[in-house]
C-alpha cells in the first residue's frame, strides 16, 4: 500500500496551488483528479480544432509588480513563479450595463469608474468616495459572521440602482448566495476586480495548468489522472483521525494528511462511511447558484461589425436586476458577456471569440438531460441558444450570421467535468473559512478544505486558498 | 557555520523569496519587515527553508526570534554550530 505526507483531493488550481506550495518545501504530495485532465473549473476542451476555456474569462487581480503586497505577486512568490513566466495583458475595458439606466465604464484605472459615479450619480459620489475609503481600512480576511453585503452597500449609497449595479458583476464572478454575498467577500471581490481589474496570462488557460503542473512536478509532486476517490477513510479508534482514501478501483492509500478541493457537501458524501452526514444535509449544502456559457467563434474581419471594442460587458435588461436560481431554463434578463481577445497586446489572431454566460436552473436541465433517448435536451440548448443571441444581439449589434462555430454548456455539463453538485460553480452557499471540517465529534484533525467552499473564489483566490490552507494547517506539521 | 555565514544564508533566503528586494542597504538591528516589503507569508518561508536545508525545527513561539538580522543570527547561531 502507498504511502503519502500528503494527499491532495483535486487538480483544479486550488489543489494545483497547495500541491506546489507544500512540494516546495515538503515531501511526498500526491494530487488525485477524476478526471482525465487537471483544471477543475477552469480548464479547457477540443471542439472542431479550435480550443475552447472554461472557467476563465479573465484573471482578476491586476497589480503592477512593485506593490508586493498585492494579491497576484503574493501568490506568485509563494508559488516561486515570475511574472515573465505568464505574462500580463491588462483588459481594455468594461462596462456595467442596465437597460434604459445611465452606463458606468470601468477599467484597470479605478479614477475611470470614480468618473463615471460622478456623471451619472452625482448625489451619490461623496458617499461612494467615503464607502471606498472605509472599506480600504478594513481587513477582510479576518473570518467573522455573515453579514449582507448588499444592506451595508444600500445604507452607505442611499440609492438602490447604483448598488444593484456596483454588485452585477462581483456577483456573477463569485457569489455562490442568491442577490448577495458576505460584505467581507464583497470586500475582496470589489478591490480584485473595481480596484485591481482583468489581466489574462500571454497564453490559453492549457499554457497556465501546464506551467503550474511543471512547477508541481519540478519540486516532485506526484499527480494520478482519472483517479477518482470513492471514500476518505477515517480511523475506528478516532473518528477525527483520517488515515487515507480509498479509490474507486478499491486501492487504498495512506496519508498523514488530506487535503479536500473538491466542495464541502461533494467531502461530507466521501466521509460518509465513517460518520453520519445525513443525507438532506448534505443536499441543503449543495449551491443553487449555476450558469450556461455559449462560446460563439467569428472571423476577425467581422469584429468591427459588432461593438466589441470592450473587454466584459455584465448586463440586465429587466427592471429588477436579479441574481438567483431562475424559475425557467436560462435568465437571458442578465449576463455577462466576455470577448476573450480583448486584452491590451496579444498577438492578433483570425478568428475572435465571444463568450456568453447566464444563470440558469439546475434541476430543469437534469430533468431534460435524463431521458439519453429523446432529443429534449440537445433541443433545449438549441433553443436557448437562439433566445440568448436575439438578446445579445440587441446589446452588441447582430453577430449570429457571421458565427463560424458555437459551442455550449449547461449546469449538468459543469457537474459532469467538474464533480460540482448542481453544477454550482461557485460553490455551497456555506463557506469554512478555517479551512476545518467538523463531523459530530469535532474538527478532523488532519483533514482540511481549500478552493470555493474555503471561501476565496476566481482563478487568484481559489490558488491563495490552497496556499493559505497549506501554510497554515499542513506546512511545517509533517 | 559563523555568525558571518548565517547572516549570509539568510540574506540569501530572501533574495531567494523576493528577487528584487534591495538587501545592500539592510540595518542588521531593525526589524527586516518594516524594511522589507514583505509580509506574514514571506516569513513563513524563512522558516521552511532553513528547517528544508538544516533540518532545524523553530517552534511558532520562536518567530519574533527572526525579526531582525542581527536576532535571526542570536537565535540560530547555538542551533546551526554543529552543521
Amino acid at each position: 500500500m502507498s504511502s503519502y505526507s500528503l494527499i491532495i483531493i483535486g487538480g483544479g488550481l486550488s489543489g494545483l496551488a497547495a500541491g506546489i506550495r507544500f512540494a516546495r518545501f515538503g515531501e511526498n504530495v500526491l494530487i488525485l483528479e477524476k478526471h482525465s485532465r487537471i483544471g477543475g473549473l477552469n480548464s479547457y476542451y477540443y471542439r472542431k480544432g479550435f480550443l475552447l476555456e472554461t472557467g476563465l474569462h479573465a484573471i482578476t487581480n491586476f497589480a503592477p509588480p512593485d506593490v508586493k503586497s498585492a494579491p497576484i505577486n503574493r501568490l506568485f512568490r509563494q508559488l516561486k513563479i515570475s511574472r515573465q513566466q505568464v505574462g500580463f495583458h491588462e483588459q481594455f475595458s468594461s462596462r456595467i450595463y442596465f437597460q434604459d439606466r445611465p452606463t458606468l465604464h470601468f477599467s484597470n484605472d479605478f479614477n475611470l469608474l470614480k468618473d463615471e459615479i460622478s456623471r451619472h450619480f452625482p448625489e451619490s459620489i461623496d458617499r461612494f468616495i467615503s464607502f471606498v475609503s472605509e472599506i480600504d481600512r478594513i481587513n477582510a480576511f479576518v473570518p467573522g459572521p455573515h453579514v449582507s453585503a448588499r444592506k451595508k452597500i444600500l445604507a452607505a449609497l442611499n440609492n438602490k440602482l447604483l448598488t444593484d449595479m456596483l454588485l452585477c458583476p462581483l456577483l456573477f464572478y463569485g457569489s455562490s448566495e442568491e442577490n448577495d454575498m458576505d460584505f467581507n467577500q464583497f470586500i475582496i471581490m470589489f478591490r480584485s476586480i473595481y480596484q485591481e481589474g482583468f489581466f489574462r496570462p500571454d497564453g490559453t488557460m492549457k499554457d497556465f495548468l501546464q506551467l503550474l503542473k511543471q512547477k508541481y512536478i519540478n519540486f516532485g509532486g506526484k499527480i494520478r489522472l482519472k483517479t477518482g476517490v470513492n471514500n476518505i477513510i477515517s480511523s475506528s479508534e478516532n473518528k477525527s483521525f483520517i488515515q487515507g482514501v480509498r479509490l474507486h478501483s478499491g486501492e487504498e492509500i495512506t496519508a498523514d494528511f488530506v487535503l479536500t478541493t473538491i466542495g464541502y457537501p461533494e467531502t461530507l458524501k466521501l466521509l460518509n462511511n465513517n460518520t453520519s452526514f445525513k443525507k438532506n444535509k448534505i443536499d441543503s449544502l449543495k449551491g443553487k447558484l449555476t450558469f450556461t456559457e455559449s462560446i460563439h467563434i467569428l472571423p476577425a474581419e467581422t469584429k468591427n461589425k459588432i461593438t466589441s471594442d470592450q473587454t466584459i460587458i455584465f448586463y440586465n435588461i429587466s427592471d429588477h436586476f436579479r441574481y438567483e436560481k431562475p424559475a425557467e431554463a436560462v435568465d437571458i434578463n442578465s449576463g455577462v458577456i466576455c470577448f476573450p481577445e480583448n486584452f491590451k497586446d496579444l498577438p492578433e489572431k483570425d478568428i475572435f471569440q465571444l463568450r456568453v454566460t447566464h444563470q440558469a436552473n439546475y434541476d430543469i436541465w437534469k430533468q431534460a438531460s435524463i431521458n439519453r433517448e429523446s432529443d429534449e435536451y440537445v433541443n433545449m440548448k438549441d433553443s436557448w441558444n437562439q433566445k440568448s443571441v436575439k438578446t445579445v444581439s440587441k446589446i452588441i449589434g447582430n453577430y449570429q450570421e457571421n458565427v463560424v462555430y458555437e459551442d455550449s454548456f449547461t449546469p449538468v455539463t459543469i457537474e459532469k467535468y467538474t464533480g460540482r453538485a448542481q453544477g454550482a460553480i461557485y460553490g455551497s452557499a456555506c463557506k469554512l473559512k478555517d479551512g476545518k471540517i467538523r463531523n459530530e465529534y469535532g474538527a478532523y484533525e488532519n483533514l482540511y478544505i481549500a478552493g470555493t467552499d474555503q471561501g476565496y473564489l476566481g482563478i487568484i483566490g481559489s490558488m491563495l486558498s490552497g496556499v493559505s490552507i497549506v501554510n497554515q494547517h499542513i506546512l511545517g506539521k509533517v | 557555520m559563523t555568525l558571518e555565514e548565517i547572516k549570509n544564508v539568510i540574506i540569501e533566503i530572501i533574495q531567494d523569496i523576493d528577487e528584487d528586494a534591495d538587501l545592500s542597504s539592510l540595518n542588521p538591528k531593525e526589524a527586516l519587515r518594516d524594511q522589507l516589503d514583505l509580509d506574514s507569508m514571506d516569513f513563513l518561508d524563512i522558516v521552511m527553508e532553513l528547517r528544508k536545508r538544516y533540518k532545524i525545527q523553530i517552534p511558532e513561539a520562536d518567530y519574533p526570534e527572526l525579526a531582525s538580522l542581527d536576532s535571526c543570527v542570536n537565535y540560530l547561531g547555538p542551533r546551526l554550530q554543529s552543521s
